[in-house]
């Protein structure tokens, strides 16, 4: 490696991180949305997991982005970074990239004024982590011939074969979700089971 | 109409000296319009005159939290164009006040709903009630409208037969159209334009807009004036009773003797018998016990009655009727409820009590409403007043000689299966 490949190399590396970190934040998010708990954590800091990770990840995918800019090797402008299909270089799988730039930020962006906006605003934002994830992967899959072979492709695979549980699971779960309404009786009848083998009534005492 | 309000403006104020204020003074009676203005009178003050007029007297809200009324009045007229509900949906299985209140009173509440609306400048006005109760109510309405009494149109609105369909957040969502289930919002019910009093509130509003403040503090002591309406349960059927707040706690009972005494309902507190005599009607009093009058429920556990047995029955009841919204709630109130019927029953393992006295801890104040917290005191309340009776039960023992259930619940009540059961 020399200084001139250093870029190039740094580049590919922290795309390979940020793929990692999404995948992770992608399957904690569907955690969050079911009320997961993680044996040994408490169910908040899934929630601190989720958002510290994707804040980490923009890190990465903001060096991801700038030393593909900074690196003479290829000529990728900077405002390809954000406005998609702007690169002359792989124009379609950069502009991939730049789509799930845009939508990481709009959903961070409206992640840190929550408290401001309406929930379905906010929620509708958000749901489009599920079309980011898969323009991430397309995008790191075809930008380069990195991920297509060796260790690197089986890594890639591990990442979406983990999102597929994950979706997969998702769904499951919600088709067995209880109606809200029908929810305290079956809490009640799940009580009851637990404490009929030491629950017994006293017989009352004969007045004295 | 003028003509009947002032002929008897005179023998009103005779009448209104002694008690009951609220109720008939012969038992059972049902007022007519006729006989509620004969009764009654002319009103006095109104709009922001009654507003100064409820402030001196010190009415307080009669629904429970007892906060005072031209509190809300005045933030209720500052939200602009108001709705105006009259809260007669009780749903406490022990308390009936309410319900008598309009059975045999209707025209003092719808009085004390149509001044409020004026008060605050309200253009719309709701009566909340459980279906039973909307005849009588719907009777005394046309009466008023064949003489065109009211400048303000009132709509009945009914609630379905649950626990919480009387909280003041699942009232508001039933009145917009939507289920009553309690819902979660940053700013005050009355914040948002929707003033919602108890018809017993209403009542003493009416009259006090007749008689004055003076008149309403000469019963009742200084921080907490006037009368209010009692559900007793002192053996044999419930009783519904007026009493100056502030008597003493056993004469307002009415039973010389009993084993504990539950005050403010099922989301109130069990009061060791010692304690009893020393205590008064009043929230002064009974905050020092951890106890409040609520919405006006006082039962005796007459001796011979498991305390435990009664709250753990109870308990079972209010686990069922979360809303199930929660997860505090949903998961904590039915093991709350498990573990009481243990501890009910002979022998419970050491570490159910624990268990109960920590999950207590982890509901309260995590609800979108206060049925958790409410449930967790009662609870709570049970498992200090009944020490006693907890350890015989460790031996395998019971004071009780009865097995009559005394505190009343819906029978064959039941969670709900469906989102219908809700409206």
């Amino acid at each position: 490696m020399t200084s001139s490949t250093a870029l190039w190399y740094a580049s590919r590396a922290t795309g390979v991180v940020a793929l990692i970190l999404l995948t992770v934040v992608f399957a904690a998010g569907i955690g969050i949305s079911r009320q997961v708990r993680i044996p040994g954590l408490p169910r908040f800091a899934v929630t601190d997991l989720h958002r510290n990770l994707s804040l980490l990840a923009v890190a990465f995918v903001a060096v991801h982005v700038i030393s593909a800019v900074l690196d003479t090797f290829v000529s990728i402008p900077v405002l390809s970074a954000v406005i998609p299909f702007a690169s002359g270089y792989e124009r379609f799988w950069l502009g991939l990239g730049a789509v799930c730039f845009d939508l990481m930020l709009a959903m961070i962006v409206t992640s840190l004024v929550r408290g401001r906006l309406n929930r379905h605003a906010w929620l509708a934002v958000h749901l489009t982590a599920y079309l980011s994830w898969p323009v991430a992967f397309l995008h790191s899959i075809y930008s380069s011939g990195d991920l297509r072979h060796g260790v690197l492709l089986e890594l890639s695979l591990g990442c979406a074969a983990i999102v597929g549980a994950a979706v997969t699971w998702r769904l499951v779960s919600v088709a067995r979700r209880l109606p809200r309404a029908q929810r305290v009786a079956a809490q009640l009848a799940a009580a009851q089971l637990a404490a009929a083998q030491t629950t017994r009534t006293l017989p009352p005492r004969t007045a004295r | 109409m003028t003509g009947v309000k002032s002929a008897v403006g005179g023998a009103a104020r005779q009448a209104a000296a002694g008690l009951p204020r609220l109720l008939p003074p012969v038992p059972g009676d049902a007022e007519d319009l006729n006989a509620h203005l004969t009764r009654h009178g002319r009103l006095r003050y109104h709009g922001t005159a009654l507003l100064h007029a409820v402030k001196a007297a010190g009415l307080t809200g009669r629904g429970g939290a007892a906060f005072p009324t031209h509190v809300k009045l005045t933030a209720a007229k500052a939200a602009g164009r108001p709705v105006v509900v009259a809260n007669g949906a009780e749903s406490e299985p022990a308390s009936e006040k309410d319900a008598a209140l309009l059975y045999h009173a209707p025209h003092l509440v719808l009085d004390g709903l149509v001044l409020a609306a004026e008060a605050v400048g309200a253009g719309r006005a709701y009566l909340y009630l459980h279906a039973g109760h909307a005849g009588r109510i719907q009777q005394a309405l046309t009466e008023r409208r064949r003489v065109r009494l009211d400048a303000v149109a009132i709509t009945v609105a009914e609630a379905p037969a649950r626990f919480l369909a009387g909280q003041e957040t699942a009232l508001v969502s039933r009145i917009s159209g939507g289920p009553a289930l309690p819902t979660f919002d940053s700013r005050r019910v009355t914040e948002r334009g929707i003033l919602v009093q108890n018809v017993e509130t209403l009542a003493h509003l009416a009259l006090i807009s007749r008689y004055g403040p003076d008149w309403f503090r000469e019963r009742g002591t200084r921080d907490e004036p006037g009368t209010m309406l009692l559900t007793l349960h002192a053996g044999g059927r419930p009783r519904v009773t007026e009493q100056p707040i502030g008597v003493p706690l056993s004469a307002a009972l009415g039973v010389p003797d009993a084993a504990a005494v539950l005050v403010g309902g099922y989301h109130g507190t069990w009061l060791p018998a010692a304690a009893v005599p020393a205590l008064t009607l009043d929230n002064a009093a009974l905050r020092r016990h951890g106890a409040s009058l609520g919405a006006g429920v006082l039962a005796a556990l007459p001796h011979g009655s498991c305390g435990l047995v009664e709250t753990a029955r109870v308990t079972r009841y209010l686990a069922a009727e979360s809303a199930g919204q929660c997860g505090p709630c949903l998961n904590g109130l039915p093991r709350i409820a498990a573990a009481l019927a243990e501890l009910a029953g002979p022998r419970p393992r050491r570490s159910t009590l624990h268990d109960v006295e920590r999950w207590a801890g982890l509901v309260t104040g995590r609800g979108a409403c206060h049925h958790p917290d409410g449930t967790a005191r009662f609870v709570r309340s049970a498992l200090t007043v009944f020490g006693a009776e907890l350890k015989r039960h460790a031996s395998g023992e019971c004071t009780a000689t009865d097995r009559e259930p005394v505190l009343p619940l819906p029978p064959g009540y039941a969670a709900p299966t469906t989102d219908e059961e809700w409206r």
